[in-house]
């Protein structure tokens, strides 16, 4: 098992990319810290049985990435407890599309306050605990429409592209620490996200093609990356950006 | 160990330096404490004190004796 006696904080645990990352790292025998925004019975129920069947712990985590004191005080909580954090993955986001000029600028502060800014005081916090350890994988998703910036980018592209650029500053920082950061930028993965209607059109033509690696990308597919990412098996690779979509740009 | 030799371990810890050369210390003083030397002071604080310090702080404790001053924010004497 890849990460075996290892525990993890995921970010956004509770369904899409998040949840699959959860499960994949469960079979691998890593402990879990399972974020959420807020409690949710379908949820508690889902870790409850990933725990039994894995034989892990999981422990739910809940705060909102836009409130900075809730932040703080759930992570005073787990540092209370002792409990140890050698993976971070910071999966929690929300999506946006539309023109820039259709875009009011309280949507683009909102989604950088929980896909940037919740995200940089979650990682501020552990990091503070790896450096005591000196070690540590944080691995950010981003997402190719970070790296790509096509028409409808001013929110979620935006975020997405500033993860990438603080992921390699913050490698940069960290690695006389010896704490690896990677991130992973997905395409369009078969998740809620991906039936908003800020990914119709995308869908669709993913949908609509033959072609074997034209298409959504699947959640497992991205947390098999995540999980490699997080072990020891890929120990000398550090600061780096893996688009995962298949060889396709959009 | 009471307040006075957490801390003192901490500046030990984190900078590998004797005791006796801890006392008069300040940020970039030695080759140690440097920006890296000095989040490994903070986060050896954090842990023998269980405390969080706040960024501010992190940023505001410059040297052995002001950190002194910072702690006690935290109802940490030494």
């Amino acid at each position: 098992m890849l990460l075996k006696n290892k525990t993890a904080l995921i970010t956004g645990s509770n369904r899409g990319i998040g949840l699959s990352i959860l499960k994949c790292f469960a079979e691998q025998g890593c402990n879990i810290l399972a974020h959420s925004r807020r409690e949710d019975l379908d949820f508690i129920r889902v870790t409850e049985e990933i725990s039994k069947d894995y034989n892990v712990d999981i422990s739910l985590i809940y705060f909102d990435l836009e409130d900075s004191s809730a932040i703080k005080s759930a992570m005073r909580s787990i540092f209370k407890a002792k409990m140890p954090i050698d993976i971070l993955v910071n999966s929690a986001g929300i999506i946006h599309g539309g023109l820039f000029q259709m875009t009011p600028i309280c949507d683009i502060r909102k989604v950088l306050d929980v896909n940037l800014f919740g995200m940089l005081e979650v990682t501020q916090l552990v990091c503070k605990y790896m450096v005591r350890k000196k070690t540590g994988s944080i691995i950010n998703i981003s997402s190719v429409a970070g790296i790509d910036l096509s028409p409808g980018n001013s929110a979620y592209g935006l975020s997405k592209a500033a993860v990438i650029a603080f992921s390699k500053t913050l490698s940069a920082e960290l690695s006389t620490y010896g704490i690896r950061v990677n991130v992973v930028a997905p395409s369009l993965t078969d998740t809620d996200m991906a039936a908003t209607d800020q990914a119709k059109k995308e869908r669709q033509l993913l949908t609509d093609a033959t072609d074997h690696f034209v298409r959504m990308a699947q959640p497992n597919e991205i947390a098999d990356l995540v999980c490699f990412l997080a072990s020891d098996k890929s120990a000398f690779i550090n600061g780096q950006v893996i688009r995962i979509d298949g060889g396709n740009k959009f | 160990m009471n307040n006075e030799k957490l801390y003192i371990q901490a500046f030990v810890d984190a900078f590998e330096i004797d005791e006796s050369e801890v006392s008069d210390l300040e940020y970039e003083s030695i080759q140690n404490w440097d920006s890296v030397g000095h989040m490994m002071l903070m986060a050896g604080l954090e842990e023998a004190f269980d405390i969080m310090l706040e960024m501010e702080d992190i940023i505001d404790f410059s040297g052995f004796s002001r950190g002194k001053e910072l702690l006690a924010k935290y109802d940490i004497l030494v």
